[in-house]
């Protein structure tokens, strides 16, 4: 059993493993009630059938799939930070990888449920496996989604490995559950080494992985003919609209467990400030998207699609539509544009903003068109009733509740990303620097050494 | 300079447990999308479709598969060698 | 191979409904009662949707599956619980379903019903139901068949009677009812056939052709009258 002076000044990031306070407790208290509530919902549902539910003929999808929609744009949280952020080399990445990586798999779990929530026969679930259909968008949901989930899986666990073998020689609980999972870690070298390879490829292949997931979920919508949704654009919008939700839902986690877990000295100003830029950018980017999407609807003025986009406009939908512009824009434009508003609160009130906002976005795309089918019936309306409402509730409990759980047996901020940032890469980073200044006293450029 | 970390039978088997765990999941998957091609062949309903993601699909898990190994095999024979700490390991290099 | 089609003649239609009882009738088609209507949860496989109003008031037209000969609806489902026959019918497997209605979200003519609680009704109204079409639980998608049962019924009693089967046997329950002779069914794979023929008069117009859906339910209607959408 080694001392924790070997660990240094991250051995506060043991603590919320090894000290559990009030707080948890009643949080997870609260969730726990947030989740009865959605399997009480959910008990109703399998037992009456969907009827329970605001859904009817035309708007036969609702809150279930903008949910799925939703918790699988934010998966993107992971990806973009971990992966993305890895291979460009940014340094401020590092006490924020495994809180990102976390959500990218739970929130995974989650938006795959709410589609089994929706299904009118869950028991028939595993049809999908025996005959399903290459042709149909769902399926390529499926696949992409497994993938993405076991990739995930993977690439949050790798770097976990080294913090796990912390754990398993310091910590006095989950012994057996730490020395399976540590693998033998020892630190050695050779073990380095393979590690930063494996992570290497998985850093780039989950990239074009979590694209087509959010891709082939948007296919479910443009590939049909319906007015609002056969749109070529959808692609794209979605994927930006996922790492535009997950920046939003990872800054507002970084800031609870800051204050939960006393992190103020991992996660500072510095990183929220990073992550503020991005998540400007991306609601700019967000609102381009949205911009060409509905110019061009406006502009070819076809009837079944204006009868769609006047209801967003200014006929039922107009206040979510309107509240989804303000939440995804205009306040990230204000808070995290104007110096003076981006601190720490500033940029968490937008991080909520954006998730409202994007929720909604979601909701904005499903429903209208649903409600204003081509043949001139009558324009549907939708509801959502306690059920839906119910399982909403208990999927973010969930969520909420897995998340923490997760932070109580391993560190919700990588320890070995902290040590090889303070201990290698300080050095690596100025040898980088160094190798782009020209080269003095007329030295052969070509000699200089690549730094390792 | 650390010590070898223990490795009892119990943990052995129980990495070897997650490693089956993960060979069968994955190859579950692949067979699944496998089935799915034939069943698309046999009944000629729309084939294009389950090959082309066939053909995409199951290199990227076959590529997981390849990871998740690479990373179990290599951890468990290189921790066999000597045992440094990294921090202390690239200190040396940086000196030499 | 057969070609089943339908032509609904519009100028002939008085909009009584006949045909939508008679569907409900011989598919055992539930009554979901007011309360659940209200909601939006009515099940019409073949219904009468509003057309355009003008000055002798306001049309209606009967509207059953079109049975697109390019279906959006079977592209979609991802374990083959709708899917075209052969002969052209865009069949639905209850049993299969598995209630993701993604069908229901790319039907471009919105066809397709739900099952939202299990409507099946015992008693009387469970007396009259018809043996030969079986009754759905909750959860799945149904929609119009053109009365498929009976073309298997028709198929079964030719080759019983060791001859061959004419087309002319084989009649939906909605285009048997028509009062007015409105709906007309048959062999469109025949060149002589009424429906045929019908579909050849300049007064023929398909729903919504620019989707490319090639529905088999083509309407007749004069063009100043029944412009439709």
């Amino acid at each position: 059993m080694r001392s924790t002076e070997a660990l240094g000044p991250d051995v506060c990031l043991l603590r919320p493993i090894e000290e559990t306070g009030r707080g948890f407790y009643i949080t997870a208290g609260i969730l726990l009630l947030g989740v009865l509530w959605g399997v009480l919902a959910y008990g109703s549902q399998l037992s009456r059938g969907l009827g329970v539910t605001g859904l009817n003929q035309p708007v036969s999808w609702g809150f279930y799939v903008t949910n799925f929609v939703f918790f699988i744009g934010i998966s993107h949280a992971g990806t973009l930070i971990s992966a993305i952020l890895r291979m460009a080399q940014a340094e401020w990445r590092r006490p924020i990888t495994r809180m990102a990586e976390v959500i990218t798999v739970l929130v995974l779990f989650i938006g795959a449920g709410n589609i089994l929530l929706d299904l009118g026969r869950p028991d028939r679930a595993l049809n999908v496996l025996s005959y399903g259909r290459y042709q149909s968008p769902l399926l390529w949901d499926a696949t992409s989604i497994s993938a993405y989930l076991t990739a995930s899986l993977l690439y949050l666990y790798l770097p976990l490995i080294p913090d796990i073998a912390i754990l398993r020689d310091h910590s006095t609980r989950h012994h057996f559950l730490y020395a399976t999972l540590a693998l033998g870690w020892a630190g050695t070298e050779r073990q380095i080494r393979v590690l930063n390879r494996a992570i290497a490829v998985m850093a780039v292949l989950v990239i074009p992985v979590a694209i087509s997931v959010h891709t082939v979920v948007s296919f479910v919508f443009s590939m049909t003919l319906q007015p609002g949704w056969h749109s070529t654009i959808f692609g794209p919008y979605f994927v930006v609209g996922a790492i535009f939700s997950g920046i939003a839902a990872l800054i507002i986690f970084m800031v609870i467990f800051r204050r939960a877990y006393r992190l103020e000295n991992y996660l500072k100003p510095i990183h929220f400030q990073y992550l503020g830029f991005l998540l400007l950018t991306m609601s700019f980017l967000w609102f381009y998207f949205t911009f060409a999407e509905y110019i061009t609807a406006y502009y070819g003025s076809v009837p079944e699609e204006m009868k769609v986009f006047w209801a967003k406009f200014t006929g039922d939908y107009a206040l979510f539509f309107w509240s989804m512009a303000i939440c995804n824009f205009a306040v990230p434009m204000t808070l995290l544009g104007i110096p003076r508003f981006r601190t720490i609160t500033g940029i968490l009130i937008a991080s909520i903003s954006v998730c409202v906002g994007m929720w909604l976005e979601r909701f904005i795309i499903i429903v209208p068109t649903l409600s204003h089918p081509r043949l001139p019936l009558e324009p549907g309306s939708y509801l959502p009733s306690p059920v839906e409402w119910g399982l909403m509730v208990g999927c973010f409990s969930l969520f909420g509740l897995l998340y923490m759980f997760f932070s109580k047996i391993f560190p919700i901020i990588s320890i070995w990303e902290i040590r090889e940032g303070r201990e290698v890469s300080l050095r690596e980073v100025e040898d980088r620097v160094r190798s782009y200044l020209p080269g003095e006293q007329g030295e052969d450029i070509a000699a200089e050494g690549v730094p390792r | 300079m650390k010590e070898r970390a223990q490795t009892p039978g119990g943990v052995r088997a129980a990495q070897l447990a997650i490693l089956v765990l993960i060979w069968i999941f994955i190859l579950g998957i692949i067979s699944w999308i496998v089935g799915l091609l034939r069943l698309s062949l046999q009944l000629g309903d729309i084939p294009s479709a389950s090959i082309g993601i066939s053909l995409v699909a199951i290199p990227v898990f076959l590529l997981l598969l390849g990871v998740a190994n690479y990373v179990f095999w290599g951890l468990r024979s290189a921790g066999s060698g000597e045992a440094t700490s990294a921090p202390a390991e690239a200190e040396r290099r940086h000196e030499r | 191979m057969a070609r089943w089609g339908m032509v609904i003649d519009l100028d002939r239609c008085t909009a009584c409904g006949a045909c939508v009882i008679a569907c409900k009738a011989e598919n055992n088609i539930p009554f979901v009662g007011p309360e659940e209507s209200a909601r939006g949860h009515t099940i019409n496989w073949m219904d009468l949707i509003p057309g355009e109003e003008h000055e002798e008031g306001s049309s209606a037209m009967p509207r059953p599956c079109l049975h697109c000969d390019d279906p959006p609806c079977t592209k979609v489902c991802p374990v083959y619980a709708t899917y075209s026959t052969p002969e052209g019918i865009v069949a639905q497997i209850f049993a299969r379903c598995i209630g993701c209605r993604f069908c229901m979200a790319a039907c471009p003519y919105t066809v397709k019903s739900f099952n939202w609680f299990d409507y099946r009704q015992d008693g009387l109204l469970g007396a009259a139901r018809n043996p030969d079409v079986s009754t759905r639980p909750a959860g799945v998608v149904e929609k119009c068949t053109f009365c498929h049962h009976r073309l298997q019924r028709a198929r079964e009693r030719a080759r019983a009677e060791k001859r061959p089967f004419r087309a002319e046997e084989y009649l939906p329950a909605c285009a048997e009812t028509c009062p007015s002779e409105a709906i007309f069914f048959g062999d469109l794979a025949d060149p002589n056939s009424r429906v045929a023929r019908l579909r050849r008069s300049p007064r023929a117009r398909a729903l919504l052709p620019e989707l490319g859906t090639k529905p088999k339910v083509v309407y007749l209607a004069r063009e100043e009258r029944h412009e439709i959408d």
